[in-house]
């Protein structure tokens, strides 16, 4: 009898292990965060809205998780806020936030991103937010060019190589010719 | 008539040969690299064959999540998905006729690009019923890019399912053209990506795109509550 259970607890432990369920799909409460991301805010009469790449980022992530409905009430709640204080600032763009303005909104999108354990920082160019976990991996990426460099790759080392090099050798040719200069000058005595 | 040696040391017109020419040639570097940016590019582009970065092993630095599956079903539920996150493989696409046979991964920064070819993380999965954005270097993984034609097929293999899009368009856009992609779309259509003219070196200002509909695979359901 004793064997006959541990196999049965054997064979159900082998089936729930086989069948690999993922946190996956978009539940309520990831539903009506998605929804409030695209709500625009309002800028001095101008309608702002979260790009759809940051839009979707959120949703492919929320894909890998289960929101709960408290952590979507704080989520919904700091958009909220942080759409106030765009109506708030009196300008009518994104783009004309000055930096105090712009950390501001960066506070908001690193206390979103903290509900669910995320951190926000500036993207590479400053002006846009990445999302990362706590692992350190990126969880939304800096946005700022959709279409990517696809050629050979570019960095500034290069650059810097090639100024480097082109200095020295005209700093080589300037040497040559000032010590051929001091070997064969000569000054006529009055 | 008697000649004196000159002075060994440096005098102030010796220092005027050494700071002119550096100087005249820092501001001709400057100048050029403004101006002709993508003729310098491609110089620098070889001054990286010299002067490159210390070796890394990129194949160590992302996971694979990829394992070949045989679902070529028409629908998968969305709990049986295991949903990739950046720079991770989840799985394979391949323009057979076009000798394209790559590794896919979920987002298409450094990590995907070398490895392979990355779909861009503002865009989708396949199955998702949404715009796949796929990247990947024209002198790499991509290089048969250039070949492809309309009515290709090209297949794209992850864990959860076997897909198949048809080619219908290629097109020429300028890289920062949001002509060429719709993030928007609420249906399913595969845009795949690769720097134009394709044997430029260095920073190219165009894009390669090639535009193709899902014919075949499974969709993923279960996704709203």
């Amino acid at each position: 009898m004793k064997k006959l259970i541990s196999l049965i607890a054997v064979i159900l432990i082998v089936c729930v292990s086989f069948t690999a369920v993922y946190a996956a799909g978009i539940n309520s409460s990831e539903a009506s965060v998605l929804g409030n991301m695209r709500t625009p805010a309002n800028m001095k009469g101008n309608s702002v809205y979260v790009p759809s790449s940051y839009i979707n980022q959120a949703e492919s992530y929320f894909n890998t998780i289960d929101m709960t409905s408290a952590q979507a009430g704080k989520i919904n709640s700091i958009i909220g806020q942080a759409r106030s204080f765009l109506a708030g600032t009196g300008k009518s763009s994104i783009k004309e936030l000055n930096a105090s303005e712009r950390k501001t909104l960066m506070n908001y999108a690193s206390a979103a991103a903290g509900v669910l354990n995320l951190s926000a920082a500036a993207g590479s160019d400053t002006k846009n937010i990445k999302i990362i976990s706590g692992n350190g991996s990126a969880v939304v990426d800096d946005s700022t060019n959709v279409i990517k460099k696809t050629g050979a790759e570019q960095s500034a080392l290069p650059y810097i190589g090639v100024s480097v090099l082109a200095c020295l050798l005209t700093l080589s040719a300037a040497g040559v010719l000032i010590s051929g200069k001091k070997s064969f000058a000569y000054e006529e005595e009055k | 008539m008697h000649m004196k040696k000159k002075s060994k040391k440096f005098s102030k017109s010796d220092r005027k040969l050494l700071i002119v020419p550096l100087a005249m040639t820092a501001a001709m570097v400057i100048f050029l690299s403004a101006l002709f940016f993508p003729v310098i590019s491609d110089l620098t582009s070889i001054g990286a064959m010299f002067f490159s970065d210390k070796q890394v092993d990129y194949s160590k630095s992302y996971e694979n999540i990829f394992v070949p599956t045989n679902n070529d079903s028409d629908t998968i539920d969305a709990s049986k998905v295991e949903f990739p996150t950046i720079n991770k493989q989840f799985g394979e696409l391949k323009i057979e006729k076009r000798d394209v046979n790559t590794k896919l991964f979920f987002g298409d920064a450094s990590v995907p690009l070398r490895n392979g070819v990355g779909i861009y993380a503002g865009s989708f999965i396949p199955g998702y019923g949404r715009t796949i954005l796929v990247a990947g270097h024209n002198n790499t993984y991509f290089n048969g890019l250039k070949n492809v034609k309309k009515g290709d097929i090209v297949k794209i293999n992850t864990s959860y399912g076997n897909y198949k899009y048809k080619v219908t368009d290629t097109k020429i856009y300028n890289a920062n053209s949001k002509k060429s992609y719709d993030l928007s779309a609420k249906e399913e259509n595969l845009i795949m990506y690769t720097c134009y003219p394709f044997d430029q070196l260095g920073i190219t200002e165009k894009r390669f795109f090639v535009y193709a509909k899902k014919i075949s695979g499974p969709k993923i359901v279960g996704l709203y509550d």
